[in-house]
């Protein structure tokens, strides 16, 4: 499995006044908007996009600028979930803090897909200061952690959000995309631990 | 109701290469970590890119796991010298003690969204003195206010006596704060009128603590680290002192420390310590009194008690009550011990008293308190077994959850327990606070205690029930700097409408344009048995400054001015300005110095913060955190006592600090360090030092062993103690979130986790009343008891709240406040928590506004409640808010 279909950086213009939000200016790669709509969705369309954003002042009516824009990556088959069995896969490059999980929690969780909106996926470090948490899966609280340094927990029903611990942030939490029995990642909402940028490898 | 939500950021700029880099601490808790500001120009936009030689790091990113990560909240932008500019506030990864390495809390870590941001939910800091006029609090120039404050202020001491100005302020928001403050308070206006955030009146936090002769903050973290038992009570230092228990008491327990933890919460910090071995004692609240007993009793039943230590360090009858004791002075300790419920003659004589009360036998305390007598037992051994002829090494940690249920008793003891395990004096047996808030306190004037009306038997005289007097309505000025005030104390909701009564219902208010109108005004409020409000804050707090206040002062606070203070082992360090206040705010000793000088008194003519610092560096000396050497090897070094101070950067110095021959500054590990040995020749010109060195806060430098008889307490408890379909209803603090929420109600994070206030309740008592996690619910009561008048009383026991009760000075009020239901496995059955204080939830109005009678504190742990479901809150079927997962996954 695995087959990627990595984008390539492309270069857009960005039509920027005053008062009008940044999301609104991005224009969607052709035949991949799908991607961008779930995730746009995703953030209740509330202008913050995945894509390297441009701060740009009154006056600079026309500024170029580099996007960078999410592989969609086939990372499992609905039909391979079982419940409280995570599937592990790197995302969305296979450099420092790639390793992620995806699971079929049994209940529905934030950002679900799949019939019962019950399939999530997060990447595994912690975003305290970088613990692994891979292997932490607990089925009976659908939780990741404790993290071994600090013992910071995540709730996976609800977007990764801190349950108990000490990180900065909820934990980054891979967007998906189901074709048929496929299941593509295609974006992350959320900066993964130690790097500045996501596309940043 | 909108449902709260976050969008993280997904990228970060860093510092580049050159940007300053400013040391400070931490702002929040007890521990204060050290952290590092970078900070450069917005203009030009300079950022720092991933490589090392293109950042303020010198690292290539992604960085290693501990490395120096930004993430999106550790970045802001503030105003700089009036100039837009960047700041990333990261644990300082050069750190040496206390965060070492660099760690970090959830609250520190994100205190970068701290600072003043207009574009961020900090915009409604205050910017301006106010004015409430025609009912509305109005920007006025500082000289507007003051003038009036001023003006006010005497009018009241005038004709109403200094009593009659009130003065409720923090303890702790950094030492040129306070000095001022209570030089102000305390030296000039002399009121007695006066207490801290945190107590109804100005007494020790833990009396037990006191009479034994153990300083509160008397340990360093790595004795923590290097007990092989460790009984901690009341607190789980991961929830509340993060780094506490990730640098020091988890690596203990990672070399095989046997912690045990003696709380009715299995948060974190405990759920660790049992899957590594530990023990958890879940309490029944405010009975930690009768598991310590029983723990003691089959110490001494035994005969594992420290011996040596006991012939070494325990007073006897000569050096306890005759003799070399405290005598007949007038003291809070031997106002209390002269009743004969406390003072003993000795290891002998206590080991009699105690093994003749049956209440701590083992099955007796094991049934009150709810905890297995397997536990009990099995705790006794851990602390004080021998193993052949060795001895383990036992250290006590306690806090709020315990000491404020039963204040006396508990803390007289827990002191016994420490002293016959040997706690106290050597690496690794130690006995203290692990603290809560960090330790900002230096006095600028002594409490006038006779001048307090407050009088207990034998005509003895303890600190004014600031809340109580309040309520009989014989403060006419209430100056409140930086607390709640009305949240933050028992039985918050009487005190609220007492409050309205007195301010906003009093028919004097001001209705005019005119400085001296408005003065006279405020003056016949006052004359007219009302109450005037000043509010010192740096955001408007409902309702002390929302609807009572008539002036408000905007305070600048951390970031914001060159500040001094303390942590938890007495580590000082300098906070450093690193940013521009909002509008026209200043410090609190600016205002304070400003008031002074209006109202007439003299010393309050400091241009900055460092000659506030350089004046009180005297009055610290003798104290934990004496740093008046600092001061002195500045002067020499052509420094100030700041500058002195910046150079020790996030490690600091810890107090009290010396000089020694060669005229270098020596800091103190730990107090009452029997081991350590001190300079020869002695103290020196003005190096001071205290006995509390090398030996306890008595007379004889030794330890009072005293006895915690539970009938003075228990008359409380089987009265508060749930009755019908009632629950325990205990509160405190939860990791993420700091004191009142002043920051993390503006921090959208923190806010999407805690939306709200939250009631933990266990699935059994949830299923009964057929609440379910996220439900709305109503917890209230019809019986929160209250002092009516300053006690009443002639004989000891009159002063008991039996006493109280059956002299119609005790009434019972309702209260009601609401919370979001959290049906948790990690809650002792029969019992609720909420968070302690929120401000629009506050749990506090449902514990009673009874003090403890012997010590003056309040039992807030201990209140009583019922709880029904009422509806759902939107968190319930939504994802974005809110996490219901238990506080226990290891």
């Amino acid at each position: 499995m695995n087959k990627e279909t990595k984008t390539k950086p492309i270069a857009i213009e960005l039509d920027q006044s005053p008062g009008q939000s940044k999301g609104d200016v991005v224009k969607e790669e052709k035949g991949h908007g799908k991607c961008l709509m779930s995730r746009r969705d995703f953030l209740f369309a509330s202008g913050v996009t995945t894509v390297a954003m441009i701060s740009a002042g009154p006056g600079m009516a026309k500024v170029p600028a580099m996007v960078a824009t999410y592989p969609r990556k086939l990372v499992a088959k609905l039909s391979q979930l079982k419940t409280d069995k995570p599937i592990d896969f790197q995302y969305p490059d296979k450099g420092a803090y790639s390793e992620s999980m995806i699971v079929k929690l049994g209940v529905e969780g934030g950002g679900g897909i799949g019939p019962k909106k019950d399939i999530v996926a997060f990447n595994y470090t912690c975003t305290h200061q970088g613990g692994d948490m891979s292997g932490s899966y607990k089925g009976d609280t659908k939780s990741l952690g404790a993290c071994n340094l600090h013992l910071s927990t995540y709730d996976l029903t609800r977007h990764g959000i801190l349950i108990s611990g000490q990180a900065y942030q909820s934990l980054p939490q891979v967007l998906l995309e189901i074709d048929g029995d496929n299941i593509y990642a295609v974006a992350i909402f959320g900066l993964i631990y130690g790097r500045v940028d996501n596309l940043e490898a | 109701m909108a449902t709260p939500y976050y969008i993280p950021e997904t990228n970060v700029p860093l510092p580049p290469k050159g940007a300053e880099v400013i040391t400070t601490a931490c702002d929040y808790c007890i521990v204060a970590c050290g952290l590092k500001v970078y900070r450069w120009p917005v203009a030009g936009n300079g950022k720092g890119g991933p490589k090392a030689k293109d950042n303020a790091f010198d690292t290539d990113f992604p960085v290693d796991p501990l490395g120096p990560w930004v993430a999106p909240n550790q970045h802001n932008i503030v105003l700089h010298e009036d100039k837009p500019h960047h700041v990333v506030v990261i644990p300082d990864k050069d750190a040496k003690f206390v965060n070492k390495g660099g760690d970090s809390s959830l609250r520190g870590g994100c205190i970068a969204q701290k600072v003043y941001n207009p574009q961020s939910p900090t915009r409604d800091r205050l910017k301006s003195p106010m004015v409430r006029i025609f009912g509305i609090l109005q920007p006025v120039p500082w000289d507007f206010a003051l003038d009036i404050a001023a003006a006010v202020g005497n009018h009241v001491i005038d004709n109403h006596g200094a009593n009659a100005y009130g003065v409720k302020t923090y303890s702790y928001q950094y030492l040129e704060n306070t000095y001022a403050i209570t030089k102000y308070a305390l030296r000039h206006i002399n009121t007695a009128n006066f207490t801290f955030h945190d107590t109804p009146s100005d007494v020790s936090s833990t009396p037990g603590f006191r009479d034994a002769g153990f300083d509160n903050f008397g340990p360093a973290y790595e004795d923590w680290m290097n007990a092989e038992t460790l009984l901690i009570c009341g607190t789980d230092p991961y929830e509340t002192k993060t780094i506490l228990f990730t640098q020091w008491i988890m690596q203990g327990i990672q070399n095989g420390q046997k912690a045990i933890f003696m709380v009715p919460r299995r948060t974190a910090g405990v759920a660790y310590a049992e899957k590594n071995g530990g023990l958890w004692l879940d309490v029944n609240p405010g009975t930690d009194l009768l598991v310590v007993n029983a723990i003691a009793r089959i110490i001494a039943e035994n005969g594992w008690q420290d011996e040596e230590w006991i012939k070494n360090w325990v007073n006897n009858k000569w050096g306890s009550s005759s003799g070399f004791g405290q005598g007949t002075r007038n003291t809070p300790w031997q106002w209390r011990t002269t009743w004969g419920k406390f003072q003993t003659n000795g290891y002998d004589d206590w080991k009699k008293w105690l093994l003749a009360q049956d209440e701590f036998k083992l099955a007796n305390a094991s049934k009150v308190s709810g905890v297995d007598a397997k536990k009990i037992r099995k705790a006794a051994e851990w602390m004080a077994k021998p193993k052949g002829k060795k001895r383990p090494k036992t250290s006590i940690m306690i806090e709020k959850g315990f000491y404020w249920s039963n204040n006396t008793g508990n803390t007289q003891a827990i002191s016994a327990l420490g002293i016959i395990v040997g706690a106290g004096g050597r690496p690794g047996q130690v006995i203290g606070r692990a603290g809560g808030h960090q330790r900002g306190g230096q006095r600028g004037g002594k409490y006038p205690r006779n001048k307090s009306p407050m009088k207990l038997p034998g005509r003895r005289r303890r600190a004014l029930d600031t809340d109580t007097y309040t309520m009989s309505g014989h403060t006419r000025l209430a100056h409140v700097i930086g607390t709640t005030w009305i949240q933050s104390m028992c039985g918050s909701q009487q005190l609220a409408k007492r409050f309205h009564e007195l301010t906003v219902a009093n028919p004097h208010q001001v209705r005019s344009y005119d400085k001296q109108d408005i003065i006279d005004t405020l003056k016949k409020r006052a004359d007219s048995g009302g109450m005037v409000v000043v509010n010192q804050e740096i955001y408007l707090v409902d309702p002390i400054g929302n609807r009572y206040a008539d002036i408000i002062f905007p305070a600048a606070t951390w970031g914001e001015e060159d500040f001094m203070r303390a942590n938890g082992e007495r580590r000082l360090r300098l906070y450093q300005k690193f940013y521009d206040a909002p509008g026209e705010a200043k410090p609190d000793w600016w205002i304070i110095a400003e008031l002074s000088k209006r109202m007439g008194f003299e010393g309050f003519d400091w241009k900055n913060s460092n000659e506030v610092a350089e004046e009180m560096s005297r009055f610290s000396r003798g104290s934990r955190k004496d740093f008046h050497q600092i001061k002195v090897a500045a002067k020499r070094e052509g420094k100030t006592l700041h500058q002195k101070m910046r150079e020790f950067g996030t490690n600091g110095i810890q107090g009290p600090v010396f000089m020694t021959e060669d005229g270098k500054l020596e800091g103190t590990k730990r107090l009452h360090d029997t081991q350590r040995k001190l300079s020869v020749t002695g103290p020196e010109a003005s190096n001071v030092f205290n006995k509390k060195l090398t030996h306890f806060n008595s007379q004889t430098g030794k330890c009072n062993i005293q006895k915690s008889p539970w009938s003075l307490f228990s008359d409380y408890w089987e009265w508060m103690k749930p009755r019908g379909d009632e629950l325990w209803c205990s509160s405190g603090r939860t990791n993420e979130r700091w004191q009142s929420g002043f920051d993390d109600r503006r921090r959208p994070y923190i806010v999407q986790r805690w939306p709200d206030n939250y009631v933990e309740i266990h699935p059994d008592d949830a299923k009964k009343r057929g609440i379910e996690s996220g439900d709305m619910l109503m917890v209230y009561s019809d019986r929160v008891p209250s002092l009516k008048e300053t006690i009443l009383g002639v004989e000891g026991s009159d002063y008991s709240f039996s006493g109280q009760m059956k002299a119609g000075n005790v009434e019972l009020t309702r209260a009601a406040v609401t919370g979001v239901a959290m049906v948790t496995r990690h809650i002792k059955k029969g019992m609720l928590y909420m968070d302690f204080l929120h401000t629009q939830q506050p749990a506090n109005a449902l514990e009673g506004r009874i003090v403890d009678w012997i010590s003056g504190n309040y039992n807030y742990k201990m209140g009583t409640a019922k709880v029904k479901k009422i509806g759902e809150s939107p968190y319930k079927h939504t994802f974005r808010t809110m996490s219901f997962a238990p506080r226990d996954i290891t």
